[in-house]
């Protein structure tokens, strides 16, 4: 227990530098790209002049030196505050500003992209558990390719592409599943957070009565499987060559030889070191994931942090500093707190990892997927 | 006495019945019995072949090409025609009704043959769109995978062979840039870079905008492989064969060079298929975000979004002015490369593997 505990400070200790790594990089270099904020104070002006320029700074904190200002953005960033956008900043009397908090933003889009990623991650493991064990068992076997075959299927049709077929059929035609608008599982809240499709195509309302458990599942089903028919193909290649490297092992050989049936044999000795991969896996695709729910949010019309990350990150005046230092911060934290559950995970799965003094986890191949 | 002339002559015969191979005509002669992964191979040398040729030649055998635009191409609904469809061979219209909609065209208009159809409302040939954006879609991902390996390549053998400081400096640094997801740095760079990189095209070399996506996917991968060379390096550091080389007096560099670099080869080929597969799908997606490269270049991204819109304006998928071909043209191309691409690694893998198993 006691190595154990070590064992989860040193990740935890890891990851909090990995943020701050993160938050600084991002903090600089976007510092040192040619900028003008004034823009975001002025939306109108064709051109600012150096009043304008020097009074929106003012206003914005931004001609302090560069060191206090990113001491001062640690600080509040500590303190969990962070901080205001400049898009959309309003001058009030010329003298003060008024802007959008971040954080609300961040809390409204953050239960729809976690909704989607652990969701679907529950169903990519439900169903490629099962499917790589089949193919695993007769490498090269008919089921095998096919398997792997349908796999790659949904690896080369984009999310987005699949998000907007499934949704056309199952949601607007079939009406199988609602689509087209999240639904909070605390219950019924506030108008749900749904965006228009496109000009001519409206989402069907639902006025603010949807939430709860049921409704968040139904109104998520569709974007559930579109996540997992992108993973599939890795997870499912994944448990294949694990099951087919495990089963000539000789410890398997002997569960056979006492008596043990075929499915105790797969679950109990055959699956569990799958298992070990898979969790390595999960944790470093957890970044790649919240990419991909960007696509998977925009075919469902759905406001998440996956879409607005990707929004921020073009930017419309220019950079919109704090916002982006923002989104960064967050994804990058989900990314940490994930690594550290599944680090947990990984410790009480396999009693070796908590002896281990060095990283041995190396990032997969495929991490960089869509 | 006979047993023991015939033990000699065995000696002696031996060495003829089995000529010593090369360890690449062994690799070559286990791919070779590996007939999934000749067939992906093959397959693979087709698809490059008529992405790169096939377009030219294409277009000189139909008499049209990829850019030409026909307004008969597509009905009043902006619905592009199916593929096999002789459509009347003209860039304007022969006139226009009351209604402001085309006047059909004459019966005995000289037609052209478009194979897959039309690609959309402009009327382009959804055939040459596919071979062109294969070319564009190839050489992104192929050219990110160079640039990838250029950087990967120094920086994880420095790493991995020398250890020390660089050492700890590129595995931190690899380790902490990779926890952020790569794509939002990608769709942001392309953005704010794309006006100074789009121009870049080595003369007729690369389509516009190819070589500047391929440079920024190569940058933004090139984690990967520094990584991956860094952690094939690092049990080698005092592997015999390294330690035997130094003592005959090798520098570093050209153990580097001489002994560790071959060593190194089917990790990164095998790599830098999977690469290959992953950059074109990540093409896919920037097309999608419309950071990548301009529409009128033709890749197989963007071709797929011009049905399906970019996540500004995402489109549902509507029969009035759609055809299911355009989806299925681009994604069928795009999947039988990736699926080749896939086999070929596995394939490559297994042949180098000295065990030669799975």
């Amino acid at each position: 227990m006691k190595r154990f505990l070590t064992f989860m400070l040193r990740r935890t200790l890891r990851g909090l530098f990995t943020i701050w790594a993160i938050v600084t990089i991002t903090f600089f270099v976007f510092e040192a790209i040619p900028n003008e904020p004034a823009s975001y104070i002025y939306p109108l002006a064709q051109h600012l002049n150096d009043y304008q320029i020097k009074h929106a700074h003012h206003l914005l904190g931004t001609d302090k030196p560069l060191l206090t200002q990113y001491g001062d953005y640690l600080w509040h960033l500590l303190q969990g505050d962070f901080g205001k956008q400049w898009e959309g900043a309003l001058l009030i009397q010329n003298t003060s500003l008024q802007q959008q908090p971040i954080a609300p933003q961040l809390e409204q889009w953050l239960p729809v992209t976690l909704s989607i990623v652990l969701g679907g991650a529950v169903l990519v493991v439900l169903l490629s558990v099962p499917l790589g064990a089949i193919a695993g068992r007769r490498i090269g076997s008919m089921s095998d390719r096919t398997i792997s075959l349908i796999a790659l299927v949904g690896i080369c049709t984009h999310p987005m592409v699949i998000g907007l077929i499934l949704r056309g059929i199952f949601g607007d035609h079939l009406h199988w599943a609602p689509s087209g608008t999240y639904c909070p599982i605390t219950g019924p809240g506030g108008p749900s957070s749904s965006i228009p499709l496109g000009p001519g195509q409206s989402v069907p309302g639902s006025a603010g009565g949807c939430g709860g458990v049921v409704d968040w599942a139904s109104h998520l089903a569709l974007p559930w499987v579109t996540f997992a028919l992108l993973y599939l193909a890795l997870y499912t290649r994944m448990v294949r060559s694990s099951v087919a490297e495990t089963l000539p092992e000789d410890y398997v050989r002997t569960a056979r030889a006492k008596g043990a049936g075929e499915l105790r044999v797969m679950t109990r000795h055959v699956l569990p070191n799958a298992s070990l991969r898979v969790l390595t896996m999960v944790g470093m695709e957890i970044g790649t994931a919240i990419g991909v729910c960007a696509y998977i949010e925009t075919s469902y019309g759905m406001d998440g942090l996956g879409r607005n990350a990707l929004f921020t990150m073009i930017g419309q005046f220019g950079l919109d500093l704090p916002k982006i230092l923002a989104v960064v911060t967050v994804i990058t934290l989900i990314v940490v707190v994930g690594n550290l559950v599944v680090d947990a995970l990984y410790a009480v799965v396999d009693p070796r990892v908590r002896f281990a003094t060095q990283e041995t986890r190396t990032k997969s191949l495929a991490g960089g997927v869509i | 006495m006979g047993g023991a002339a015939e033990a000699a002559t065995a000696t002696i015969r031996q060495p003829s019945t089995t000529p010593t191979k090369s360890q690449w005509r062994l690799t070559l002669l286990r791919f070779r019995r590996d007939r999934w992964s000749v067939a992906a191979a093959c397959i693979l040398a087709v698809i490059l072949l008529i992405s790169f040729f096939g377009g030219a030649i294409a277009s000189a055998a139909l008499g049209h090409n990829g850019t030409d635009l026909y307004p008969y191409a597509a009905n009043i609904n902006r619905k592009p025609v199916g593929p096999l469809t002789w459509v009347p061979d003209t860039h304007v219209a022969y006139g226009y009704g009351e209604d402001g909609d085309l006047a059909p065209a004459p019966k005995n208009a000289p037609r052209t043959l478009f194979i897959f159809g039309a690609d959309g409302i402009l009327g382009h040939d959804e055939f040459l769109r596919v071979l062109d954006g294969g070319k564009a879609s190839l050489e992104i991902g192929l050219g990110a995978v160079i640039v990838a390996l250029l950087i990967g390549l120094p920086f994880g053998a420095i790493a991995g062979f020398f250890g020390g400081v660089t050492d700890w400096l590129v595995s931190q640094f690899t380790e902490t840039i990779m926890a952020f997801p790569l794509i939002f740095f990608l769709v942001f760079a392309s953005v704010k870079l794309d006006q100074y990189l789009t121009p870049i095209g080595w003369g007729q070399v690369f389509p516009r905008g190819v070589f500047a996506e391929a440079l920024l996917i190569g940058v933004f991968t090139s984690f990967y492989p520094t990584r991956l060379v860094r952690a094939a390096l690092i049990p080698l550091r005092h592997a015999e064969f390294v330690d035997a080389a130094r003592m005959v007096g090798a520098s570093g560099w050209r153990i580097l060079r001489k002994h560790l670099l071959p060593y190194l080869v089917p990790t990164l080929i095998i790599w830098g298929a999977i690469a290959t597969a992953t950059n074109i799908l990540l093409e896919v997606g920037l097309s999608f975000v419309g950071a990548g490269v301009q529409p009128e270049t033709p890749t197989w991204g963007s071709l797929l979004s011009t049905t399906w819109g970019t996540i500004y304006q995402p489109q549902s998928y509507n029969p009035q002015n759609v055809t299911v071909w355009q989806t299925v043209f681009p994604t069928a191309f795009i999947l039988i490369t990736v699926v080749s691409l896939n086999q070929l690694a596995e394939g490559i893998r297994r042949a180098t593997d000295p065990g030669g198993g799975r």
